[in-house]
């Protein structure tokens, strides 16, 4: 698996905020089940994280929009942005859970929020990378 | 009625909200009903006369997807006969149509959220139905007001 992925020389502005993502979320989702095997629930520092995450997902729309206006040549469009909107659903959805479920199953749910966003991530650049 | 039982005024549940592990399997069933109506979505725009079996099966299990994770969230007395019939039909959706593409696969040109019995995705799809029956059971008000 590459860390940054090249294509040439070029640096890809939508996988390193891709790469970005999966970093912050392995973090989110490895805080989360420390706290559920604390037995806390999730706390309001994760849930900052999950609105940097958020801000991220946002950014990566923005980047993509501007590379494809560049001539970026993707293979599957509506799958790419299939994916990044869908992805945008899943920490709101968490934090909902955050605030409404006050054991340690919001941790659990955090945790695989953060964990599927890691794999959707993974699927975008893979997407991005063909043409 | 006599017994029925009315909370005094200056009690206060001060107990924190919590539902438990349900929760959990109700998120679980939201993404599969948001992957499996993107990826409906998905195929239907791009391409819906390439594979029309397969596309129209992806189509059914989100609806399904869909129906499950609002009943299960729900969780009322009707609620919960939709729970449990959907969560079935998952179930015996997922067990066809992995035994289905496993012998014919002629006749799934495109992979669907059941092919190889959810192979695509982990196989949450088959342990995701057992897990809710299990969950419907051990929920069920009257198992536990049995005893």
């Amino acid at each position: 698996m590459r860390v940054v992925a090249r294509v040439g020389t070029t640096l890809h502005g939508v996988s390193v905020v891709s790469w970005i993502i999966v970093g912050c979320c392995l973090v989110l989702a490895v805080w989360a089940v420390v706290l559920a095997v604390r037995n806390t629930s999730v706390t309001f520092n994760q849930l900052i994280g999950a609105a940097v995450i958020e801000v991220a997902l946002v950014a990566q729309m923005v980047v993509a929009g501007i590379s494809l206006a560049g001539g970026h040549d993707l293979g599957d469009p509506v799958t790419f942005w299939g994916y990044l909107i869908t992805a945008l659903v899943m920490m709101p959805v968490a934090a909902v859970v955050a605030f409404t479920e006050r054991s340690r199953w919001s941790s659990v749910v955090l945790a695989v929020a953060a964990v599927v966003l890691m794999v959707m991530q993974m699927r975008v650049n893979q997407v991005w990378m063909t043409s | 009625m006599d017994d029925v039982v009315t909370a005094p005024e200056d009690v206060e549940d001060t107990r924190r909200p919590a539902y438990g592990a349900g929760r959990v399997l109700i998120f679980v069933y939201g993404v599969f009903a948001l992957a499996a109506t993107a990826r409906a979505t998905v195929q239907l725009i791009r391409d819906a006369s390439e594979a029309t079996f397969a596309y129209s099966l992806s189509a059914l299990s989100a609806v399904v997807y869909i129906l499950a994770t609002v009943a299960l969230a729900h969780n009322g007395r009707r609620m919960r006969r939709v729970g449990w019939i959907t969560v079935s039909f998952e179930l015996i959706g997922v067990l066809t149509i992995g035994t289905l593409s496993m012998l014919h696969p002629e006749y799934f040109p495109r992979d669907t959220v059941w092919s190889h019995f959810g192979q695509g995705y982990g196989y949450v799809p088959l342990v995701l139905p057992i897990l809710g029956l299990i969950w419907m059971w051990r929920s069920s008000p009257a198992r536990i007001a049995a005893g």
